[in-house]
């Protein structure tokens, strides 16, 4: 079993706090996936549950154990960086056997394990080359083999797949969802990525300057984020935030307390002229199964991003009326809150 | 490229070619030439002898002991500052207090000319009053006065560690460089995997420092070729020809015994061996090449 608890950490560089306490229970086996504006701690976190940051004050358990003060070897813990840190002077066998041979285990018996992993992650023909003759995706899954062939306890991800082309990305995305069905090991992995952490994550944790804003699963903090960070954090393209008085939102129901309200692209829709709010569309961005509207309304200071069909035949220029769904608006209150009863 | 780029290119081309024939390929033809002869360096009749100076090469006691003292000379000349050099680097390279200060103080020697170190050092060698016996005295308690230029078993290596000591600032600068470019990331995975310091030296950042050695190597093997200036400085190959190299030997032979036959034809045999190392060396160089592009 390998429960990993952060008890109310903290990590300061000099003066400056980077990490605000942190409280965050993950399960054995499960998925967590950070996420969060860039400078937000994200890397910090995830060194400190390495070990390769010292911890300011709070604790790190695992398995019911303090490791706070453990050495990184210690732990039980793997880590694949963003920039892979491959050796470039060993083999891609000698890279994903380093951990093994510092053991001095037999010749034979690393070798043995080296190509079984090889052999998972598709690098059997590979194995003797070196790391500059190899893609970025190659170069990752090594950096993924030299992680897993320890059976560790926790694995860390930090951004692995940010290096690589969108094609290799969705590919990558695919194995390391595979690899977790398979070794049902506790992963923890930041990305910036929305879709990767949509469709990877048991539980998404939003980091905000040195603090959780929120942690749950995919759905839950798409359908019923706790604040207006969160709910404009997670979705591509973000969600609009409207003042309460404007057209588009003329005929709802505005909970007390109300100061702002949120409707995603996909909850709102065009409608007969006369019927919602008049707009132009200033901007059109066609993805191919869907279309993504940018509408200039006459009472909104940003324009308004709607989602539509991939065959819409909506031009720039041209003169919209929309309405949102009322059922799907969020409403926020003067901190940011997101007010209860936004959704039946 | 029209005509006056090719005119310009050629002219500036010519210059440094000129230079370089004049004064190492002319040079280096003539000792060709000379070491068939037995021109005494400024006679103007001399008489060719075929291959007589080689042959008496072999049979030169003195050449031979030029020769393993050239060796000698040429490893330690390599190994020591090479290693000194390393082993400060690794030593400042952890953010110790005063660490910049101890940088220049190492880096120092470097800027001084052979014939400042040499004074130095055979100051420190001084019998009576010199630094080290002064220290051995002290620490001792007992007496001592050993002259260590002037006796046999302690002259080369004397030069030995005054060259070293001047060398290694040099190496020191270039693995400290070395160091600063080694991935951060890379010795993080050292530490999740479990690294002992001592692996860590070994496994990751001695290979990681190859293109420094390369560079270091490179460096005393060109500097250690030219190390004559110091030697004749401090001891002049002597006494009884214990730190005599090839350079002494050719240079006492040349211009001290005027057989400039005899002393180009060792002079030959100089230039093919430093061939020979330098071939060894760029033969090492490209397996270098394939890891670290
Ligand atoms: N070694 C350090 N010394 C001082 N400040 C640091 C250090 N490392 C990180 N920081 C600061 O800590 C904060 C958090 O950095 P961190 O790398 O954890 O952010 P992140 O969420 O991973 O960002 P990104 O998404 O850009 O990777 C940043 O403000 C950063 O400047
Ligand atoms: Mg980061």
């Amino acid at each position: 079993m390998a429960e990993l608890t952060l008890d109310r950490l903290r990590k300061s560089f000099g003066s400056q706090e980077v990490i605000k306490g942190l409280d965050l229970t993950i399960a054995d086996g499960e998925f967590v996936v950070f996420v969060g504006p860039s400078g937000c701690g994200k890397s910090t976190t995830l060194r400190m549950i390495a070990g390769l940051e010292d911890v300011t004050s709070g604790a790190v358990r695992l398995a019911g154990q303090d490791v706070t003060r453990t050495r990184p070897a210690g732990r039980g813990i793997a880590m694949v960086f963003q920039s892979y840190a491959l050796f470039p002077h060993l083999s891609v066998a000698d890279n994903i056997g380093f951990g093994l041979s510092l053991q001095r285990l037999p010749r034979a018996e690393i070798a043995a394990r080296v190509r079984a992993v090889a052999e998972t992650l598709q690098l059997g023909p590979l194995l003797e080359r070196f790391p500059r003759e190899l893609s970025g995706g190659q170069r990752q899954r090594v950096a993924i083999g030299r992680s897993i062939i320890r059976d560790p306890r926790v694995f860390l991800f930090d951004e692995p797949l940010s290096n690589l082309d969108a094609a290799l990305r969705v590919q990558m995305r695919l194995e390391i969802a595979r690899l977790h069905r398979r070794l049902r090991a506790t992963m923890i992995y930041v990305t910036h990525d929305q879709v990767e952490a949509m469709t990877l994550a048991d539980r998404i944790v939003v980091f905000n300057e040195g603090r959780i804003e929120q942690v749950g699963s995919p759905m839950a903090l798409y359908e019923r984020p706790a604040n207006r960070f969160v709910a404009g954090f997670i979705g591509a393209p973000a969600m609009n935030f409207l003042a309460p008085g404007c057209a588009l939102l003329a005929g709802l129901a505005v909970p007390a307390g109300a100061r702002e309200a949120g409707i995603r692209p996909e909850h709102l829709a065009l409608v007969a002229p006369g019927d919602g709010a008049g707009g132009s569309v200033e901007l059109i961005e066609r993805l191919g199964p869907e279309t993504f509207a940018h509408l200039r309304l006459p009472d909104l200071p940003d324009t308004v991003t709607l989602r539509l069909p991939g065959d819409s035949g909506v031009e720039p220029g041209t003169a919209v009326a929309l309405r949102a769904l009322p059922d799907r608006v969020q409403w926020f209150d003067a901190a940011g809150r997101a007010l209860a009863a936004t959704r039946g | 490229m029209n005509r006056q780029n090719r005119i310009w290119r050629t002219a500036l081309l010519a210059a440094p070619l000129a230079v370089f024939g004049l004064f190492v390929v002319w040079p280096l033809m003539s000792s060709f030439y000379y070491s068939f002869t037995n021109w005494n360096g400024f006679n103007p009749n001399y008489d060719f002898v075929g291959f007589a100076n080689f042959g008496k090469i072999v049979t030169d006691r003195l050449f031979l002991n030029a020769t393993i003292n050239t060796a000698i000379w040429m490893v330690a000349a390599i190994v020591l500052p090479t290693a000194l050099g390393l082993g400060l680097a690794l030593l400042l390279d952890r953010k110790l207090p005063g660490a910049r200060f101890f940088k220049s103080v190492f880096y120092l020697p470097i800027c001084l000319s052979a014939v400042i170190v040499g004074q130095i050092w055979i100051w420190i060698y001084q019998p009576d009053w010199g630094l080290l016996n002064t220290v051995l005295r002290h620490v001792t308690g007992a007496e001592h006065n050993w002259a260590w230029l002037a006796r046999p078993n302690t002259a080369l290596w004397s030069v030995i560690v005054a060259w070293s000591w001047q060398q290694t600032g040099l190496s020191m600068v270039i693995y400290l460089a070395g160091l600063t470019g080694i991935p951060g990331d890379l010795l993080e995975v050292c530490e999740i995997e479990g690294a002992s310091p001592w692996q860590r030296l070994r496994r990751v950042v001695l290979p990681l420092l190859t293109p420094s050695t390369v560079v270091v190597v490179a460096l005393s093997v060109i500097n250690s070729l030219k190390g004559f200036d110091i030697l004749y400085i401090m001891t002049g190959g002597g006494p009884f020809n214990s730190s005599d190299t090839l350079a002494m030997h050719m240079y006492n032979e040349s211009f001290a015994k005027f057989r400039m036959g005899y002393g180009s034809a060792i002079s030959v045999v100089l230039f093919l061996i430093a061939m020979v190392v330098i071939g060894l060396y760029f033969r090492q160089l490209r397996k270098v090449d394939r890891i670290y592009g």
